[in-house]
């Protein structure tokens, strides 16, 4: 362990120098003593002893000197020395440290806030018990569409896997209005299978889950309530007691753990084997599962292909379930946002490359200017190796500060995007920093540091300190053009990817937002209501003659379920005479509507009439189609008056009176969705407690939302209402795509001012080492504006150069990016365009201070000066 | 630093401290004066030349140094050989053995005429 004593030593000899002395003189005083000692026993006077010492010891400043040079420090490497230089340096400099710093924070903080997103939603494991084993089914039909399962085909499934520990199932979340304590609240309320919660591996923090009983139609009642809902509502309090439901007072018989969360927040959790389905073409569950010991995710696909094929043979055409469609539940929570968070880390790291790239040149061109410094270091000696260590100590330095500050600014990003993103983005709510986000950045650090510093360290310190010293003009160690042209181009490379991709994004989301939906959704406020299971219709007439005639307001209109969110009701229809039993012809989501739906809405009804106020409890049954189903049920004749029937609608037979145009129902692209609307007031009993209120605003919908809520409120005091707009359901729909473009907009953003500072500081540079140059090309007759237009034109060439890679790079890079856009392919003329003008702008800018400065050279002084 | 270290070869000044240490646990004095007195007089260096190298022995991590209270109740620093040191030792005599031997045939071959 000698290099532990030696480095004990240096430590003490740099934590105090002047004791080490002290010491030292003291060791000699005892030398002397000693040797003073001897010599007077061996005969000698004191006086001439002492005088004897001294002059057998030798000269005690020399001594001194030797020994203290010995120590270390200024003869061999003492790293704390060079850290001690590469601090005054940094010191020197305090804007470019600061810049420096910010850049490799920023960059280094966005890189560590998306390896965090990644980290939580892609890397860690879900918060279920061996989450591994989970599984997700859902039905395939005959032509390969997904759909959830129904319930007699569920509770058939659980009977007869044996591939599987456990298999339970989610109905989709509702919301209704209940009571916890004094006031009544909207709650939401997910429909839960028995075992949901022990296939999933989670413990009630309190209480149990359902009993067998209680998941028996007419047994007892019980609910379940989330950690949340008993925090806020109930107070945390220790005796569960009750909740009402309507009239109903149910038992609340368990609390959820905090973090319990599954596809969808709910507040509630309610035991779905109540209330059976009996339909089993419709599509209400989801069914998860725990692959049982021995079990692989084949061998259940497996199983459960035979078994569908099994129920095929016993229900023929009654379910649809020609397959099952069976994936790790981990794939279904996060889906399709692995592709676009893989796209966001990928651009937070190209932001981390600019800013490195940015550093280099930086480095580069600083190290240049203290090319003297360098040289009269290397001519007292120091050797090539510890210049080069001394500046990479820098680099080191710099990178150690940009890592720190980017985790703090990471953990200020990662707070930003728990709360924007959530809802946007599955899990983000988990979203936290945990060792492997801290291991990534210290990696990140590390990474910058070899980036930023190995090359400009081996480049400044190789040059040679006589030449350096010698020489007055041109003495500097030179930097190759082609190196800095790399550079610059490399920057603006990526610059131009991000931009690209950033602008692809940019109009996908447009051409969301502003595609054809088949109904007007701007100037749409919405108004969620929970009225609870007795919907008074005679009052919710009232109610909509009132919010229509708000003023501002153009119309007003019920619908159970807003477009673009699937229906709780879909199935198949059928003609009189069409066999019960049989492949009915046509499938069909259903919404109910009050009158004035397709008005407000402004959805053309094509044939026919729209719904009135006649259409009500009383009156014949009637239904509006879509030309789809009309294609399909009646080709080329006239569908008015004809009849169909659903067992949606309790098998009762509907009179078409209408024919209006397809809208994006549940999706963005049209084509195929196939609706039939039928009244409310016909069909108020599937409502389920809930309805919501369409209302066509003439000006700006957020101005005329206070005073929907006020007439709300005084009409309806009891029921909870949620406001909203139709516009930004539909831009909710395409989150995860916002959630991309926002990231990728700032990365780009932030690689565009990276680039045009890249461009600005080469540029600066490469004036400042021509200024001879310039002043003979003035001298000689060039005019300013010729000088400023050269270096602009220089700027542009680099530009130029980096546009191009940059192009070539994004065409490879945005293949990727393909099945995320929409309505505009990944080699869009004007997203290039658009991000080459960009750069050549940032550019131009960039050089423009260098290039004015350039052109007021005065040619006499440098003449003079050589 | 000592006038006629010159006359040493190169680095055996070192070798002849860590030898004189690994006699015992020793103050700087007491190296110079056991080295002048077991060369017999052969090498006559300036005491204040062993500080520098005791130093550099020291940041080689061959030697370690304490203070020690002496018999007559002095502060002394005292110099101790480190596990290395003595490793360090044993390959310098065996080298030096070597280069001895080498030197020694060069010196003694007879010299021919031309």
């Amino acid at each position: 362990m000698s290099w532990v004593h030696g480095l004990r030593d240096r430590l003490r000899t740099l934590l105090h120098p002047g004791e080490r002395d002290e010491e030292l003189a003291e060791e000699i005083r005892f030398h002397l003593e000693s040797e003073a000692a001897r010599l007077t026993r061996n005969g000698h006077d004191q006086a001439t002893a002492r005088a004897r010492a001294l002059e057998r010891f030798g000269n005690t400043a020399h001594v001194m000197q030797a020994t203290r040079e010995e120590r270390g420090p200024s003869t061999s490497g003492a790293p704390m020395h060079d850290l001690r230089w590469a601090l005054r340096a940094l010191s020197k400099q305090p804007g470019f440290t600061a810049l420096a710093l910010i850049t490799l924070a920023l960059g280094i903080g966005a890189t560590t806030t998306a390896f965090t997103v990644l980290n939580t939603v892609l890397l860690r494991p879900l918060p279920y018990r061996d989450p591994v084993r989970l599984v997700l089914m859902r039905e395939k039909t005959a032509t390969g569409a997904i759909r959830p399962v129904s319930f007699p085909n569920f509770t058939d499934w659980r009977e007869k896997t044996r591939s599987f520990s456990g298999v339970a199932s989610e109905m989709f979340v509702w919301s209704q209005t209940v009571t916890a304590g004094a006031e009544p609240l909207r709650a939401t309320v997910m429909g839960v299978s028995s075992g949901f919660f022990s296939v999933l591996g989670v413990q009630p923090l309190k209480g149990r889950e359902f009993t067998a009983e209680e998941n028996r139609l007419g047994g007892p009642r019980a609910v379940m309530v989330s950690w949340n809902f008993w925090k806020t509502e109930m107070h945390g309090r220790a005796e569960l007691g009750d909740i009402r439901f309507g009239d109903e007072k149910i038992p609340v018989v368990g609390v959820a753990p905090e973090s319990f969360r599954f596809i969808d927040d709910a507040d509630l959790y309610y035991p779905h084997e109540r209330m059976p389905g009996t339909c089993r073409s419709c599509h209400n569950y989801l069914v998860i599962a725990r692959l049982g010991s021995g079990a692989t995710l084949e061998s259940a696909r497996a199983e459960m292909s035979t078994l569908s094929r099994n129920l095929v043979r016993t229900y023929g055409t009654d379910t649809e379930a020609a397959d099952v469609e069976m994936i790790p539940l981990r794939d279904f929570l996060v889906g399709d946002y692995h592709v676009m968070l893989l796209i966001v880390f990928g651009a937070a790291g190209m932001v981390l490359l600019v800013a490195c790239t940015n550093l280099v040149s930086a480095q580069l061109a600083r190290g240049l200017a203290r090319a003297r410094e360098l040289a009269v270091r290397a001519a007292l000696g120091a050797s090539r190796g510890r210049l080069a260590r001394q500046l990479f100590l820098e680099s080191g330095l710099l990178s150690l500060g940009g890592a720190v500050l980017g985790a703090a600014v990471a953990f200020l990003l990662t707070r930003g995007v728990r709360f924007f993103g959530a809802g946007l983005v599955p899990r983000l709510e988990e979203l936290r920093m945990d060792r492997s986000v801290l291991l990534f950045t210290a990696l990140a650090g590390v990474g910058t540091a070899l980036l930023i510093g190995v090359y400009p360290a081996l480049t400044l310190a190789a040059g040679s300190p006589g030449r350096l010293l010698r020489g007055s003009r041109g003495s500097r160690v030179t930097v190759r053009a082609s190196v800095w042209r790399l550079l610059v181009g490399f920057e603006v490379a990526m610059a131009i990817v991000l931009l690209v991709g950033s602008a692809l994004l940019i109009r996908t989301l447009h051409n969301i937002l502003s595609a054809d939906t088949g109904f007007q959704a701007r100037g749409v406020v919405t108004a969620a209501l929970a009225p609870g299971d007795s919907l008074d219709l005679p009052r919710f007439e009232r109610l909509r003659a009132e919010l229509g005639a708000l003023p501002g307001a153009g119309g007003a209109a019920f619908t159970n379920v807003l477009p673009l969110r699937w229906g709780d009701g879909s199935g198949p229809v059928r003609r009189p005479g069409d066999p019960l039993d049989r492949n009915w012809p046509a499938m069909a989501g259903f919404r109910l509507v009050s009158p004035d739906y397709f008005t407000v809405l402004r959805q053309p009804v094509i044939r026919g009439r729209a719904f009135t106020s006649a259409d009500g409890a009383g009156a014949p049954l009637v239904a509006i189609v879509t030309p789809g189903i009309a294609e399909k049920l009646w080709p080329g004749e006239n569908p008015l008056g004809k009849q169909i029937a659903t067992n949606y609608l309790f098998d009762q037979w509907l009179t078409v009176v209408g024919v209006v145009s397809e809208a994006s129902s549940w999706a963005m692209p049209r084509g195929g969705q196939n609706e039939i609307f039928t009244p409310l007031a016909q069909h108020s009993r599937k409502i389920e407690g809930r309805i919501v209120a369409v209302i066509r605003s003439n000006g700006n919908p957020a101005d005329l939302m206070p005073s929907v809520r006020a007439r709300l409120r005084s009409l309806l005091p009891e029921v909870p209402a949620k406001l909203g707009t139709l516009e930004e359901r539909i831009a909710r729909s395409a989150a995860d795509r916002r959630f991309a473009m926002l990231a990728l907009s700032l990365f780009a953003a932030i690689a565009l001012v990276l680039a045009g500072i890249g461009i600005y500081g080469t540029m600066a540079y490469t004036v400042a080492t021509r200024t001879h140059e310039i002043g003979v090309r003035m001298a000689l007759g060039a005019t300013p504006h010729g000088v400023r237009m050269r270096i602009l034109g220089d700027a542009a060439g680099m530009a130029f150069g980096g546009i191009a890679g940059g192009i070539g790079a994004g065409l490879f890079v945005t293949r990727y990016l393909q099945s995320t856009l929409y309505g505009v392919s990944h080699v869009d003329a004007i997203a290039y365009l658009s991000g080459a003008g960009a750069l050549l702008l940032a550019a131009l800018l960039g050089a423009y201070i260098p290039a004015r400065r350039s052109s007021r050279v005065d040619p006499m002084l440098v003449i003079r000066a050589e | 630093m000592a006038k006629s270290e010159g006359e040493l070869l190169p680095g055996t000044f070192d070798m002849l401290i860590l030898k004189t240490l690994s006699l015992g646990p020793m103050h700087g004095w007491g190296v110079s004066e056991r080295i002048e007195r077991l060369s017999g007089g052969v090498f006559s260096i300036q005491q204040g030349a062993v500080y520098p190298a005791l130093q550099r022995l020291l940041r080689r991590g061959w030697v370690t140094a304490g203070w020690q209270v002496t018999e007559n109740r002095r502060r002394a620093r005292i110099y101790r050989l480190t596990a290395t040191g003595r490793r360090r030792l044993g390959a310098e005599t065996a080298w030096w053995d070597r280069a001895r031997l080498g030197v020694g045939r060069v010196l003694r071959a007879p010299i021919q005429e031309r």
